[in-house]
């Protein structure tokens, strides 16, 4: 639902910019059909390419990287402009395969890169050249991210990378990856790690998809061996990798909090709840709509649904205005993810027996067993979320263990006896 | 409350605070619990005497109405008096005042409400019917008409403050729709039967109406025409209610999480423990969404926005279940010293399993929420 942009309040320069915007997108850009198309699809190949071409088309068209400076192939244009833009763009597919690059490597970027690597990399970004991975977590660790092994050497004028990497998005279809990796084993764990930037083409790469239980497989692991990185493509200091680390999480987390690759959750929104139709329509075709059982569930999931949409607006609204602390954002993301848990409960509980057996071509198994791939381990498990709630929100001590491992020397830190090296 | 509040609201927010710090503490209503007292009038009328019912009153009867914006303010006070679990008679009296405001007569306006504001005359709102179910619906009293005279039958259930009401609100219905009406509580054949209540702050009674008489000038508003009064009273009413249960909620949070950090067991601090920290996260997480809904439903009953009618009803249900989960579990991070007689967070616990039940339990208000879904 598109509701109409609000244009009073532009001056005469941002009318025309939204006049330019408005005819350029309805002949340029498909249309946004998020029923039957997801928003990335790592599978759809065709729908990959579609969105590189319109990448491509913003950028000639002079709409990419509206707010990012002149020098580096933007606009450099104030926030405003971005808002009309995607404003003007609520009706239209944007190239959200896009997004990793848009969210969460150009901010890194910008923020730590050298002038080469920017003036290098951003305009590839902006053209619709570069789809970029994030290759951080690992077979041996994903909450632990600074505890991982995978180890670059410095050999002349190149690094040379080896290892393995899991949980990649969209890792076969990426050109370039940002890649965590211990450059220094003598020193604690978050000291001894470097970020680079990697061309998912490089000889010695190898990229396997993952399926999932759901059947999607937008997921990759890639196994490094003896793979060449030059030596200019260190993003930030050697050593400095986690300060990056924290920029590229911080921009994921802001990201998933304000809706990905902008467009969604920059729509004008009204802040009226809306019980959503899916789950009287998903009663009615199981035919338990008068079943007073299912109407509990039914009624606790448009609380769920209001919990969910009101706390996460609250709380970057409250951080944008000052009257939150950051990291109240901790409690929004925990809060998505035990909704989310609670959501997958509340569908299987309500669809019953038709959720786990159904008559060949009826509904019903799709509800059954909902989203165990989702929020509660992507992005950060529950139980690291939790830990940023109490420790970084509420203010509650470290864990004296956790305080151990992050001081001692990474080569010198307890692991399991049985794997030890 | 809302993280938009406007500069007057958050003065009325501090200075709320302030009062009930200073002169209703939660010591206080132990005071008031072991010497086995209801809280005295002159309290009561001390503290509406700060100005708690001034957003409902017109500016021409000594309230402000005009200028406040009266169930996000009220909100806000709600939710001090839920830090400090007061047992004054703030809900019932807010409701009366709201409805005789939007509804009364010019006589029924300049009489009572002066009173009510400046707590000299106390309300209560009979409606609900006795059941599971009760709590949001004008089940409880029927109406009959005869010429100029009303005949009132039935029973009213668990009415807040009615032990200690001069003038009781009356939501009855008959074969014509709903009907509203304000009469003395010392009417013949009104018989108040106080209940013992789980809250030891709160005083509520079972008030029955036997072939109770009254002129037609007992009516607020029309006759057979309140249906839609009813509804947005009972809104304002769950906001009040969800309001305080997140100041209850807030407060046990706050003396739970300096308990945590001040304990120590096996050397260290208990709230470095993950078996607790995540559990106040969860809380933490539940609560701040209980904050969300509530700002969202007193803003939709102020500005009788069209989803006010399901933001109040997921905001009962959600600071109801998750105030008891919540402080019951605080409750037990305190340990041996939380079961005792002496520790303030029983008052909490109580209030929070009270305001659970009362006003319609979740399950009533996920059915309410189907209804309204169409479902």
């Amino acid at each position: 639902m598109s509701a109409t942009p609000d244009d009073t309040k532009d001056n005469a320069e941002e009318h025309a910019f939204r006049l330019r915007a408005r005819e350029w997108l309805r002949t340029h850009l498909p249309p946004r059909r998020l029923q039957d198309e997801p928003m990335m699809d790592w599978a759809d190949k065709a729908l990959i390419a579609r969105d590189r071409e319109s990448q491509r088309a913003l950028w000639e068209g002079g709409l990419a990287g509206i707010t990012l400076p002149r020098e580096y192939g933007g606009l450099g244009l104030d926030r405003r402009y971005a808002d009309i833009y995607y404003e003007e763009a609520q009706p239209y597919r944007l190239p959200w395969h896009f997004g990793n690059a848009f969210n969460i490597v150009l901010p890194t970027l910008l923020a730590h890169g050298s002038e080469e690597l920017k003036r290098r990399y951003v305009p590839a970004i902006l053209r619709g050249e570069h789809l970029w991975c994030q290759l951080l977590s690992e077979p041996s660790g994903g909450s632990d991210l600074a505890g991982l092994t995978t180890r670059a050497e410095l050999r002349g004028d190149h690094w040379l990378l080896n290892g393995s990497k899991v949980w990649t998005t969209g890792g076969l279809d990426c050109d370039m990856g940002i890649c965590l990796a211990r450059t220094d084993p003598t020193v604690p764990k978050h000291a001894g790690l470097t970020m680079f930037l990697v061309d998912m083409t490089s000889p010695g790469l190898a990229i396997n998809p993952i399926k999932l239980i759901s059947g999607t497989v937008d997921f990759c692991q890639e196994f490094f061996d003896d793979v060449a990185v030059p030596a200019d493509h260190v993003l930030g200091e050697v050593g400095g990798g986690w300060a990056v680390a924290s920029t590229q999480l911080g921009a994921e987390k802001a990201s998933m909090a304000r809706g990905w690759y902008e467009g969604l959750a920059a729509a004008v929104e009204s802040d009226e709840i809306e019980l959503k139709d899916e789950y009287g329509r998903m009663a009615r075709s199981l035919g338990v709509h008068e079943d007073p059982r299912a109407r509990q569930l039914i009624g606790e999931a448009f609380v769920l649904d209001a919990v969910h949409t009101l706390t996460t607006r609250r709380v970057s609204a409250g951080i944008r205005n000052g009257a939150l602390p950051p990291t109240a954002g901790t409690l929004s993301s925990l809060l998505v993810a035990l909704c989310d848990v609670r959501r997958s409960a509340l569908l299987s509980g309500i669809s019953g027996p038709a959720g786990v057996a159904a008559k060949p071509g009826e509904e019903g198994l799709q509800w059954g067993m909902t989203r165990v791939t989702r929020h509660r381990i992507g992005g950060g498990t529950t139980e690291m979320q939790r830990n940023g709630v109490a420790e970084r929100h509420l203010g509650l001590p470290r864990d004296e263990a956790d305080i151990a491992d992050r001081t001692v020397p990474f080569n010198r830190r307890k692991v399991n006896p049985d794997r030890a090296q | 409350m809302d993280i938009n509040i406007t500069e007057d609201q958050r003065m009325l927010q501090d200075a709320t605070r302030r009062y009930l710090e200073a002169r209703a503490p939660v010591t206080y209503l132990r005071q008031l619990v072991e010497a086995q007292t209801p809280m005295p009038d002159i309290a009561w009328r001390e503290g509406a005497g700060q100005g708690w019912l001034a957003p409902f009153v017109p500016e021409s009867l000594g309230g402000m109405a005009e200028s406040a914006q009266g169930a996000i303010d009220a909100a806000i006070v709600a939710e001090e008096m839920g830090r400090v679990v007061y047992p004054g008679h703030y809900l019932p009296n807010s409701v009366l005042a709201f409805a005789i405001a939007q509804w009364g007569s010019q006589a029924q306006r300049e009489t009572l409400l002066p009173a009510l504001a400046a707590g000299e005359q106390r309300g209560a709102w009979c409606f609900a019917a006795p059941g599971v179910d009760s709590g949001t619906a004008p089940d409880g009293v029927r109406l009959e008409r005869s010429g100029g005279q009303i005949t009132l039958r039935g029973v009213a259930a668990n009415v807040q403050s009615a032990p200690d009401a001069d003038l009781l609100l009356v939501t009855a219905t008959d074969g014509e729709g709903v009907t509203q009406l304000l009469l003395p509580a010392a009417t013949a054949g009104i018989e108040v039967r106080a209940l013992d209540t789980l809250d030891l702050g709160r005083r509520l009674a079972d008030v029955e109406f036997r072939d109770v008489s009254v002129t037609a000038d007992a009516v607020l508003g029309a006759h057979g025409a309140a249906a839609d009064c009813f509804e947005q009273q009972l809104q304002l009413a769950l906001v009040l209610h969800c309001a305080e249960t997140v100041g209850v909620i807030d407060r046990a949070l706050e003396f739970t999480l300096d308990y945590v950090q001040q304990r120590y067991a096996f050397g260290r601090p208990i709230g470095s423990f993950q078996a607790l920290k995540h559990r106040l996260a969860d809380h933490a997480a539940q609560h701040e969404g209980g904050k969300a809904l509530v700002a969202r439903a007193a803003k939709a009953v102020q500005e009788q926005a069209a989803d006010a009618a399901v933001a109040v009803s997921i905001a009962k249900s959600h600071c109801g279940r998750w105030a008891t989960e919540i402080i019951r579990d605080c409750l037990h991070m305190h340990g041996g010293i939380g079961m005792t007689w002496e520790h303030d967070i029983q008052f909490y616990l109580r209030r929070a399993v009270s305001n659970e039940a009362l006003w319609g339990s979740p399950a009533v208000h996920h059915e309410r929420l189907c209804r309204l879904a169409g479902l």
